[in-house]
């Protein structure tokens, strides 16, 4: 049986993330450096940028537009010009407030014109005051109506609103979102969420609706990208049905959850979805219950990954999560908070979120859990369509593995470590991989899930194939 | 009497002097005690003094609910309930609550939910009898109306699973017409030979059930099974209404002939301002609907912008 | 669940006996419960206790929200989760406990009638006073509906609340009602349930009814629930059969039992309360 997976186990507002130039960006990577004795050549001849013009800029104000291409100028041959510019480029582009941008490089004109001076233009095209989208969406049993509203640039220095409303047959969700840079540091940035998110999650046999505001500040720290962030949510569960356990029964109803975070990322990936080198390290700390709300509790949780190549383009990537949940006064954790595990993200084999502690076959997550991968990417037998088709597709092998339970906090580590390697799950396969864009990948798995504990659930049939998406890489709830 | 009661209710059909659950109890009562009334049958409700029908138009002003309408009745000394006994009236009272807990929310459910008895009887219905314009709007807004109703009667959570909500709705109302055919037993009305106030709200409640020519019959089929019951509705039909099939204006029980009439002084100024009502919400419509294509069509116009900003960026090197 | 599932319940409930094990869950007692919640949980009790059916009383705040039809309060026995006196009533009766099985036909239909008339007409009124006259939803109610939940969530749930049963009151015409008609439909009612009583110890004469339980649970929470003002009891009170009738079932079928589970919710007996 082969099967498709929207995975949004994430009850993340609409993905009303800040900026958008996941897509823009990774592309960017691959220019590679030109040949040697032709950079020699160009590399001598000294030159200097006189002027940087820009072309089109209607209301973008100037101040943020000098930060983004003083670099220019401090170019010193033709080669760094054509670097820098290019740079610059890429950095107005990332702003997302102009549609195209093109470079020009003259030799400079004008009285005051150096023999070896330079001019270089900018010829931008801003985007419209106001962009809208308009989507239909049809899933299992539900169908939606999302309407999207944008305002790039509100006040000219890339500052940016967005709202989005859906309307669906059975849930409706909104969010709206304002999202403000630091002029001349782009990655250093605050934005603002106010948003309704309801899902449906038949694997606990409940669903949630949250509402909730949250304020973001991000920060460049050498090279890991920090965030801090307060999140109010009224969070609503209920029942999907009257068959729901009575363990989820008695998580029904409301609660305010009022929490500060810290998350801190380095990635040295030349791509998000399969990378051929580097490493991504993710840590993030939620403290819940002092800022209000009734809901407290600790929330530790991490990623890793290493990639390394190998042989004929074949990547080796390790990957390892683990997480932690510790609750606060004498109230326990909430299903809403705690952790979930398998499905095609984390542990193959087995079905989605259904490993460790359930209640007549609903899975009640559990308060610590962690889960490792590796895989081993090639591109045989695709290697004749390179450079085109073929580079879509990559076999993997993997060895997936992770635990997922509930630990007495009154027991020291060592407990609490012999419980996390009780009783492993794991898996292993192999299988193909289309990568679909730059935000999704498309995996045709055979796999054999092994170690499966009464009461996990996993998937029949040995052939499966999901859509991961990339942002949703995450497998904490 | 200085002017004679008007009551506005709801046109009949069916063979029914009206279609409304509230409209009839109210003329059903009225015929039992006697009381003098102007009926106004009508098919647009925006014409009735309230906007709404039923409404009962008395001296001292408006009754729109069909209890009050009998209170009122009552205080103007057309009593039918006179010869009941203390504990004869509380039976009354606690019948009619029955019915309005029980058997009401599956009337609502049976003509305004139930998809195929709501397309092709009650929305057809509505929509032919009320005059034009009107008609576009008038039953949407009913069925928004009695959907809102049923779903509050039942609280939040009751419409999350709909099949387990119709067989709970239609089995209580199926127990309540059974429980209505015990106590009815072999008597012609409920307390004795002579109709009374709990009379008349069972007819209003059954009747339509009863004749309606429903294509999801459920609960029709239940209460034509109950020989006594529908025997009722036949009883009060032949005695009250002998008339009703070929609509003409007589009665023959009371001395102050009412008038039943159809015609309205204001016919022809509601007429005009109901066709200028039409336009400008026609007008109105277009200009919306023009309104949203044209934002439409700038929204498809952002959308390959995005693209084009990628497809730009790789074309640089 | 209810009548629905009847063939289900006698299907499947009927071959286990009532589980020692067996919970009632109800909003909690002391700050939170409103008038309205605390009759049907009482009416509910009474019918257990009436059924000799043994029940561990368990308090949540999230009661209402945990109940399957969004109304407190619902009892837990085995694997089945029933809310409310009616699907209760039909549960036990599958698990073979009825308390009207004596009655024929008429009286059968007469119980069935008055229930609906204290739901109809008391339940509503407790709803109306509770929710919809300012003076007891600003004093009481909201402030108690909230009670559980932190700022501003309690204001939030509270107003919620108040805004879906003034809708529900306006879709059932109660919404052009005013105080004193609300209170003159209660005491209607009483008098056709004091009628209906006469000078029997209970309705159907010797044996309490499920009709018994659910016009205890209403009258007796009347009686001993502190308002605004005391205008709703006294409807009652005037009414000294009725008053008897509450005393009677107190005594019957609370008192012995009294160290298991303390009844009212403000720990008032009617003893405190003589009838005027």
């Amino acid at each position: 049986v082969i099967s498709l997976h929207a995975n949004f186990r994430s009850l993340d507002p609409l993905p009303i993330h800040g900026p958008e130039f996941g897509s823009a960006m990774d592309e960017a990577e691959t220019i590679e450096v030109e040949p040697e004795s032709k950079q020699q050549v160009l590399e001598n001849k000294e030159v200097v940028v006189q002027h940087v013009h820009v072309d089109g800029v209607k209301r973008t104000k100037d101040d943020i537009l000098a930060y983004e291409i003083a670099d220019v100028f401090r170019a010193k041959n033709l080669i760094e010009v054509m670097k820098k510019s290019h740079e610059a480029r890429e950095r107005l582009l990332r702003m997302g407030i102009f549609r195209h941008v093109d470079v020009l490089i003259d030799t400079a004109h004008g009285e005051e014109a150096l023999p070896h001076g330079l001019d270089v233009i900018f010829e931008v095209k801003e985007m419209r005051r106001l962009t809208g989208s308009y989507n239909t969406m049809v899933g299992n049993n539900e169908g939606s109506m999302v309407l999207g509203l944008k305002l790039p640039n509100l006040f000219g220095r890339a500052e940016k609103v967005t709202f989005q409303f859906s309307y669906g047959t059975k849930e409706t969700s909104y969010g709206l979102s304002f999202f403000k840079p630091q002029i001349g540091n782009f990655d250093r940035n605050f934005s603002m969420n106010f948003y309704k998110v309801t899902g449906q999650f038949p694997w606990s046999s409940i669903r949630e609706t949250d509402r909730g505001v949250s304020a973001e500040y991000n920060i460049p720290f050498w090279s890991t990208q920090h965030t801090l962030k307060w999140e109010g949510v009224w969070r609503d569960l209920g029942c999907l049905s009257r068959t729901a356990s009575f363990a989820v029964r008695e998580e029904s109803g409301h609660s305010l959850k009022s929490s500060i975070s810290h998350a801190m990322a380095i990635d040295s990936r030349n791509s998000a979805i399969l990378p051929k080198r580097g490493a991504l390290l993710k840590i993030n700390q939620e403290l819940a219950g002092y800022t209000g709300g009734d809901v407290s509790f600790l929330k530790e949780d991490f990623e890793l990954q290493l990639n390394k190549e190998l042989l004929w383009d074949t990547v080796l990537s390790a990957s390892l999560w683990g997480g932690l949940l510790i609750p606060i006064g004498d109230k326990g954790s909430s299903i809403a908070d705690r952790f979930y595990l398998g499905g095609p993200t984390t542990v193959r084999g087995f079905s989605m979120y259904s490993i460790g502690p359930q209640s007549e076959g609903d899975y009640l997550g559990g308060e610590a859990y962690w889960a490792g991968g590796l895989h081993m990417y090639t591109p045989l037998p695709f290697r004749p369509g390179q450079g085109g088709f073929g580079d879509l597709f990559r076999t993997h092998f993997f060895l997936n593995a992770g635990n997922l339970c509930n630990l007495n906090y009154g027991e020291g580590p060592r407990a609490h470590l012999q419980k996390l390697a009780e009783c492993i799950r794991w898996s292993y396969g192999a299988g193909i991989v289309l990568r679909l864009g730059n935000i999704a990948r498309l995996e045709l798995n055979y796999c054999i899930p092994m170690g499966v504990q009464s009461g996990d659930r996993y998937v029949p049939s040995f052939t499966s194939a999901f859509l991961l998406f990339g942002g949703f890489w995450s497998p904490v709830a | 009497m200085a002017s004679p009661m008007e009551l506005f209710i709801w046109r009949g059909d069916w063979g029914l002097p009206s279609v409304h659950t509230d409209s009839l109890t109210a003329l059903a009562y009225a015929r039992f005690a006697g009381a003098p009334l102007k009926v106004h049958k009508l098919s647009n409700p925006w014409r009735s003094p309230s906007g709404t029908l039923p409404a009962l138009k008395t001296e001292q002003g408006l009754c729109l609910q069909p209890l009050q309408m009998l209170e009122y009745f009552k205080k103007q000394g057309y009593n039918a309930d006179y010869r009941l006994s203390v504990k004869e009236s509380a039976d009354t009272l606690a019948f009619i609550s029955l019915i309005n807990e029980k058997l009401l929310p599956a009337l609502i459910y049976t003509f305004w939910v139930d998809a195929k008895n709501y397309v092709s009887l009650t929305r057809p219905w509505f929509a032919n009898t009320i005059p034009f314009p009107l008609s576009l709007y008038l039953p949407n807004r009913l069925h928004e109306r009695h959907l809102e109703q049923l779903q509050l009667r039942l609280g939040s959570q009751a419409l999350n699973s709909e099949e387990e909500t119709e067989a709970q709705i239609l089995d209580e109302a199926s127990e309540c017409l059974t429980l209505l055919s015990q106590r009815l037993a072999s008597q012609s009305f409920f307390f004795g030979d002579s109709p009374s106030s709990l009379d008349a709200v069972v007819f209003g409640h059954l009747a339509p059930l009863l004749k309606a020519k429903l294509p999801n019959s459920k609960l029709q089929q239940h209460l034509q099974l109950l020989d006594n019951l529908c025997g009722f509705c036949n009883t009060v039909l032949s005695l009250y209404f002998p008339t009703e099939h070929t609509d003409t204006v007589s009665d023959t029980r009371r001395s102050a002939a009412p008038c039943e009439t159809d015609e309205d002084p204001h016919k022809r100024r509601n007429q005009v301002l109901s066709v200028l009502v039409g336009l400008v919400a026609m007008l109105g419509y277009a200009f919306l609907s023009g309104i949203l294509s044209i934002k439409r069509v700038s929204a498809r116009g952002a959308l390959p912008a995005a693209n084009r900003l990628t497809e730009e960026g790789d074309e640089e090197e | 669940m209810s009548i629905a599932h009847d063939v289900l319940f006698s299907q499947m409930a009927a071959a286990e006996p009532w589980p020692e094990n067996a919970m009632l869950y109800q909003p909690l007692k002391g700050e939170q419960i409103l008038l309205s919640d605390n009759a049907s949980c009482l009416a509910v009790q009474a019918f257990l206790r009436i059924c000799n059916l043994s029940v561990q009383v368990v308090h949540r705040a999230n009661a209402e929200y945990m109940s399957p039809s969004g109304k407190p309060p619902f009892i837990h026995v085995g694997n089945h989760v029933v809310s409310e006196l009616g699907p209760i009533v039909q549960f036990a009766k599958a698990k073979g406990h009825s308390l009207s099985e004596g009655l024929d036909e008429v009286q059968k239909a007469e119980m069935k009638a008055y229930m609906e008339l204290v739901n109809n007409m008391l339940l509503t009124a407790e709803l109306y006073i509770q929710w919809c006259d300012d003076s007891t939803s600003s004093k009481i109610t909201r402030s108690r509906y909230g009670s559980p939940y932190p700022w501003p969530l309690n204001h939030i749930l509270a107003y919620q609340k108040q805004w879906e049963i003034r809708r529900k009151m306006k879709a059932i015409g109660w919404a052009g009602k005013n105080l004193e008609q609300v209170y003159e439909d209660v005491d209607q009612c009483c008098q056709a349930l004091s009628q209906r009583l006469g000078n029997q110890s209970y309705f159907f004469n010797r044996q309490p009814t499920e009709l018994d339980a659910l016009v205890f649970g209403h009258l007796f929470t009347i009686l001993t629930t502190q308002l605004t003002n005391d205008a709703l009891s006294e409807k009652v009170k005037n009414y000294e059969n009725l008053v008897k009738f509450c005393r009677r079932v107190e005594q019957n079928y609370f008192e012995e039992l009294d160290h298991e589970s303390r009844l009212s919710p403000t720990s008032r007996s009617l003893r405190d309360t003589p009838p005027k």
